[in-house]
């Protein structure tokens, strides 16, 4: 069984990675640094950001045997407000977390990289349900994502027994979250990695339609879902009114 | 009250019929990727027309920035970001050129030029409208073109929340209308097309639906079919 992991060399990715290699799969890492950890897995170096790096990537991906399970989870981040964080940083998120993993999947897809069978699984936010001020062109690439994933969902399943997750996981205990958040949020009250790469696997070899690890995170969706422009002024409320600074990945 | 106003893809389909009918009463400049004589469409002589390929981002908004400033543009009372393209594939498999194509022109660039005008538009207490599609949640036939518009759609939703009480900011999502674009994605609705919406009278519900500054709204046939293009507020 072979799996590839985008963005595992930290936080959610390397603990999706361990499992993985734990479960007894060839573990694909691709990731723009080395991994935290010593670790089994395969390393493939790529910046995201880069469209050689990218077009590279792919070519060493499909030069080998196609995958079983394919998790696009690599993702960046900038926060604080919309008009003070610099055009660059705003392409650079769209890049990252949306145009690349699409690029890739799309670019496996076309060469049969993806097994039939398959699963595939896309890390979108949670901010699909509860919209994200002070993180704008980041809740579009999330939400970009979780469009895609609903997109070829069907098709997929239906004509190559390949199934989609979207991922929509709550705050975690990483040190993305810990840089974007505003201060003195509790750290505590998130979920650490190790927990959400569990549930997170469990659906995604399910081939559940989404994936919300955790209490928090079904909540917030199913708040989001009956009451859309509460819950993204209750975000405004949360975030964006705190937020002290302006940070890009 | 005379406004100035700027519409991306402005060249042709709905972008144009819009500005038309906005170039009577108000100060229009349109863009477009296309040479100024490869329009065929009617255009008002009263538009300004800036070339500008969205299909790089960046350089796209420097241009549109400049033709401002050369105007002598200081504010903008409206900005309609709805220049756009899309692609209509097999078995849901994009192409990985056209997936980046699609995102820059689509959703790269219309976030870039919501932040590059928000001095113009933040100094009139302007309205941003940003053009989505009834296809934003997702649709086999075009899915990076869904994702493009869905990425718009979250973009609003935070943006809108961020901006109120300074700039409004609101997402408008089409249904069909009769345009080139189905003809250029490749995508041949066959029959269909003869019962899509017609440019002028989608032009004439976004209009409204720019003076009222909902959003999200969805300028459907169900719209259309309860009076949506003869009933509303003009700018
Ligand atoms: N027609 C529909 O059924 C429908 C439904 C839902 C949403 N929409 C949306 O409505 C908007 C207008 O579409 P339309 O139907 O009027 O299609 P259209 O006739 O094809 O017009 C598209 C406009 O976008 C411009 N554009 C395309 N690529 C560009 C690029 N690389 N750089 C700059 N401008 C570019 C075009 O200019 P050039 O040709 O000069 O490049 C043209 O002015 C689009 O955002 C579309 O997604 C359309």
């Amino acid at each position: 069984m072979r799996a590839l992991v985008t963005g595992g060399s930290a936080g959610l990715g390397q603990a999706l990675c361990a499992r993985l290699l734990a479960d007894g799969f060839h573990v694909t890492n691709l990731d723009r640094d080395l991994p935290d950890q010593a670790s089994t897995a395969e390393y493939v170096r790529c910046d995201l950001s880069s469209r050689d790096a990218v077009d590279k990537a792919l070519m060493t991906l499909t030069s080998s045997d196609g995958f079983d399970l394919v998790i696009f989870n690599a993702g960046i981040s900038a926060t604080g407000k919309f008009e003070e964080i610099s055009t660059s940083s705003h392409a650079r998120i769209i890049a990252v977390n949306a145009e690349a993993p699409i690029s890739l999947c799309a670019g496996l897809m076309k060469a049969g990289k993806i097994d039939n069978g398959a699963r595939v699984g896309f890390v979108s936010s949670l901010s699909h349900f509860t919209g994200y001020p002070g993180a704008a062109s980041y809740a579009a690439s999330k939400d970009a994502l979780a469009v895609y994933a609903k997109a070829v969902r069907k098709v997929w399943q239906k004509q190559l027994g390949i199934k989609v997750t979207v991922v929509f996981p709550g705050p975690l205990k990483t040190d993305h979250a810990a840089r974007h958040a505003p201060d003195g949020a509790d750290a505590e009250k998130r979920m650490a990695p190790n927990d959400a790469a569990k549930l997170i696997l469990r659906d995604i070899k399910r081939g559940k339609a989404h994936s919300m690890p955790g209490v928090a995170a079904r909540i917030f969706a199913f708040l989001g879902q009956i009451a859309p422009k509460v819950m993204t002024f209750a975000m405004k409320k949360l975030i964006y009114s705190k937020l002290d600074k302006t940070v890009a990945d | 009250m005379r406004r100035k106003i700027l519409i991306t893809g402005g060249s042709s389909g709905i972008g144009l019929a819009l500005a038309n009918r906005l170039s009577a009463r108000h100060d229009v400049m349109v863009t477009g990727s296309r040479d100024r004589s490869k329009i065929t469409e009617v255009f008002s002589p009263n538009l300004i027309y800036v070339q500008a390929s969205q299909s790089d981002p960046k350089a796209a908004v420097k241009i549109i920035a400049e033709a401002l400033l050369k105007a002598g543009w200081v504010k903008l009372d409206n900005v309609v970001l709805n220049a756009g393209t899309g692609f209509a594939v097999k078995n849901a498999i994009d192409d990985v050129e056209r997936v980046r194509q699609t995102i820059d022109i689509n959703s790269t660039a219309t976030i870039l030029l919501s932040r590059t005008l928000y001095p113009w538009l933040a100094k009139a207490e302007g309205t941003l409208t940003i053009v989505g599609s009834v296809a934003h949640k997702g649709q086999a036939l075009f899915p990076v073109y869904a994702a493009s518009k869905g990425a718009l759609h979250g973009f609003v939703r935070a943006l809108r929340s961020e901006w109120r009480g300074r700039v409004a900011v609101q997402i408008l999502h089409p249904g069909p209308t009769k345009t080139d674009m189905h003809a250029k994605a490749g995508h041949d609705a066959g029959r269909l097309h003869s019962i899509f919406i017609n440019p002028s009278s989608m032009a004439a519900m976004m209009e409204y639906a720019m003076s009222s500054k909902r959003s999200p709204l969805s300028l459907s046939f169900l719209k259309y079919y309860l009076g949506g293009s003869i009933m509303g507020k003009s700018l």
